[in-house]
């Protein structure tokens, strides 16, 4: 049976795998003049030892099937919508991405009430930019639209 | 003589107006975060980080300092009201703490707690006076093999400490470690995994990792419909305990001081081991161990006061030392670097008004969070009862604001992303992503340290065994290692196995 640690190990071992085969050009250098690729080495040595590890041990883990990925919508329609809101927010500029993000998070992922959703992404990111542009004068995002 | 002198220099910085200004507002937005379930402290400082860039060293250190130990007083309140810990200290209180509630004592719950922590946090503030400007002066014989050894050290105690096994620990320290290494090699001018996109030749921030891992990565395994709303509301008249209760809190307060103190300078997450100890010696030693998970005062009193005394216990390292016990610590010793000032041994030195005007902030800090924990629970309890719906947007947004406003970089905001799925996909698979953090940030000092002493020793390993301090160190380590092996051996389930099961209870 496939267990947790077999599959949480053997994602280290191959990310490991890759370390090395993208790092072929940095020099290890010797003991006594350490190279670039001297730590990024180790590192990724030292990682897949301990993956190597978790996978021998991985008969007292749980069964793979025992995860509960009930929340895994949520999760993927969230990253969908702070995705979507980070390709716009240099085009579109703070105010309208922001409204944009929590209102589709109210609305696709939270399934409320059209009207208060917008109301409230609204009022809310008005309210941040007031915050953050103009009290705290940290420079927000103003895109295209000059917003 | 020498100490009173220079505080009193902090007190003179610590209470100038804007100063505590900084300070209130930091004690008001941890205790926010400690409460607000989803969103903890180090999510909390990230956020906030970059709306300090405009601030003075001190002002800003204040500032996410009273957010790190408001966060220890607020996570009671969601602890004690709800049985949901606001952040993850706060697990032991949820057992007691809520059982005081269900019988009608929560205001005296939320009382204890708010006193243990101030008597805790101020007795850690007295002794972190006391014992950081002489650890400061001894780390000055320190050179890169003692650095190099001590943030060994630094790893094999977090991985020891560390409620998941050891090779899960340092498997996502190495990690971080390996993360660490992306960007410009600063001794060599080597590119490392850049792919030729200028914004990582700086490397991978903590900032966009932190809240990635923490903030984003929480709300992704958080669906709304898992969080309650339906919250009792203390009156203030109810909050005083009553004098049998007073007195059975103040040894464990007293105990839970004093042990949260000492486990708050050993790396690893202090504060929440400090509750979990606390509240196993507290049902060790009382009369009446019966009592506990049915609203003992001693299960609420001690393990508050332990993890309060334990998140000022971890400034010790890194004020003296510049060596971060925690990803808490790390994301505050990356604020201070940001301002222009090294922590370490010559950060009392070179920067006494920085050092000494925090020292004392951190007395007026918890002056204020007693005064703001007590008379205003009703207020922030009304806070809980907006829907999580509405809320976690918010957070989002402070997230992607938070993160991109370090550098105004959009790759940040990627890369926040990238680590909050990460982050999500860490939790499934039961690996802790702090080690992964607190590797992040010592990688380039210990890269550094370790490629340093080489060159010192000419390629020979034994340097590190050849200089005192380094090898008794080592001598740790090796003594950690030992001991953990031991353990596995035996396959004795000792307090960290009890720690993870009552996080995995009580956590959800």
């Amino acid at each position: 049976m496939i267990r947790v640690d077999h599959v949480a190990g053997g994602a280290f071992v191959l990310l490991g795998i890759v370390v090395f085969a993208i790092s072929g050009d940095l020099p290890f250098g010797t003991m006594s003049a350490p190279g670039a690729g001297m730590m990024p080495k180790l590192m990724a040595g030292l990682m897949m030892a301990f993956a190597l590890v978790l996978i021998a041990g991985a008969g007292s883990s749980p069964a793979l099937a025992s995860i509960d990925w009930s929340d895994r919508t949520h999760a993927a329609l969230v990253v969908a919508a702070t995705a979507a809101a980070t390709a716009l927010y240099r085009p579109l500029g703070f105010l309208i991405t922001m409204s944009l993000l929590i209102f589709s998070l109210l609305v696709v992922v939270e399934r409320r009430n059209l009207v208060r959703a917008a109301a409230y992404s609204i009022g809310l990111t008005v309210f941040a930019y007031w915050l953050f542009g103009i009290a705290l004068k940290s420079p927000l995002e103003r895109g295209l639209l000059w917003f | 003589m020498e100490t009173f002198d220079s505080l009193m220099l902090g007190f003179s910085v610590a209470l100038r107006p804007d100063v505590l200004w900084y300070a209130f507002l930091g004690c008001v937005v941890g205790t926010l975060v400690g409460m607000l379930p989803g969103i903890g402290p180090l999510a909390g400082i990230s956020i906030l980080l970059p709306l300090t860039f405009g601030l003075d060293a001190t002002k800003a250190i204040v500032m996410l300092a009273g957010i790190y130990y408001g966060s220890q007083y607020g996570g009671s309140t969601t602890s004690i009201l709800l049985r949901i810990p606001g952040e993850a200290a706060s697990v032991m209180t949820c057992i007691d703490g809520n059982a005081m509630a269900k019988k009608g004592r929560a205001g005296a719950a939320l009382c204890i707690a708010a006193v243990g922590s101030f008597i805790a946090g101020t007795f850690g503030v007295v002794v972190l006076t006391l014992v950081a400007p002489p650890l400061a002066s001894f780390a000055l014989r320190f050179g890169p093999p003692e650095f190099t050894a001590l943030l060994v050290l630094g790893l094999i105690f977090l991985a020891y400490m560390s409620t998941s096994s050891l090779p899960r620990t340092l498997l996502m320290a190495a990690f971080g470690l390996l993360l660490g290494t992306i960007g410009i090699d600063t001794m060599s001018g080597h590119f490392r995994f850049s792919f030729d996109l200028p914004e990582l030749g700086d490397g991978i921030g903590i900032v966009p990792v932190a809240v990635g891992l923490f903030g984003l990565g929480e709300i992704l395994a958080t669906p709304s419909h898992q969080v309650t709303s339906e919250i009792p509301h203390p009156k203030l008249r109810e909050l005083w305990p009553s004098r049998q209760e007073w007195r059975e809190s103040a040894m464990p307060i007293a105990r839970g001081s004093v042990l949260g103190f000492l486990i708050g300078i050993i790396p690893g997450s202090a504060h929440i081991i400090s509750s979990f100890m606390s509240y196993a010696l507290e049902k060790r030693v009382s009369k009446h161990p019966e009592e506990f998970g049915h609203g003992a005062v001693a299960g609420v009193a001690g393990p508050e006061s332990a993890n309060n005394a334990a998140s000022t216990g971890a400034f010790v390292p890194m004020l003296a030392l510049g060596i971060p016990t925690g990803p808490v610590t790390a994301v505050l010793i990356a604020a201070l670097l940001i301002h222009g000032v090294p922590p370490g041994p010559t950060l009392v030195s070179d920067h006494p008004k920085v050092f000494w005007g925090f020292v004392a902030s951190m007395y007026v800090g918890n002056l204020m969070l007693l005064a703001l924990n007590l008379p205003l629970v009703g207020l922030f309890v009304n806070l809980l009862r907006v829907p999580y719906a509405y809320l976690y947007p918010l957070i989002i947004m402070f997230c992607v604001i938070g993160v991109y406003e370090v550098n105004h970089s959009i790759v940040d905001v990627w890369i926040m992303l990238i680590m909050g799925v990460v982050g999500y996909g860490l939790k499934k698979f039961g690996l802790d992503p702090a080690p992964l953090v607190l590797g992040l940030v010592i990688s380039p000092l210990f890269e550094m340290s370790l490629r340093q002493s080489l060159l010192m020793s000419n390629g020979t390993w034994t340097i590190f065994f050849e200089r005192p301090i380094a090898a008794t160190l080592l001598a740790i380590c090796l003594g950690l290692l030992a001991l953990a092996a031991l353990s596995h051996i035996r396959r004795r389930k000792d307090w960290r196995g009890r720690l993870a099961e009552a996080e995995a209870g009580d956590g959800h």
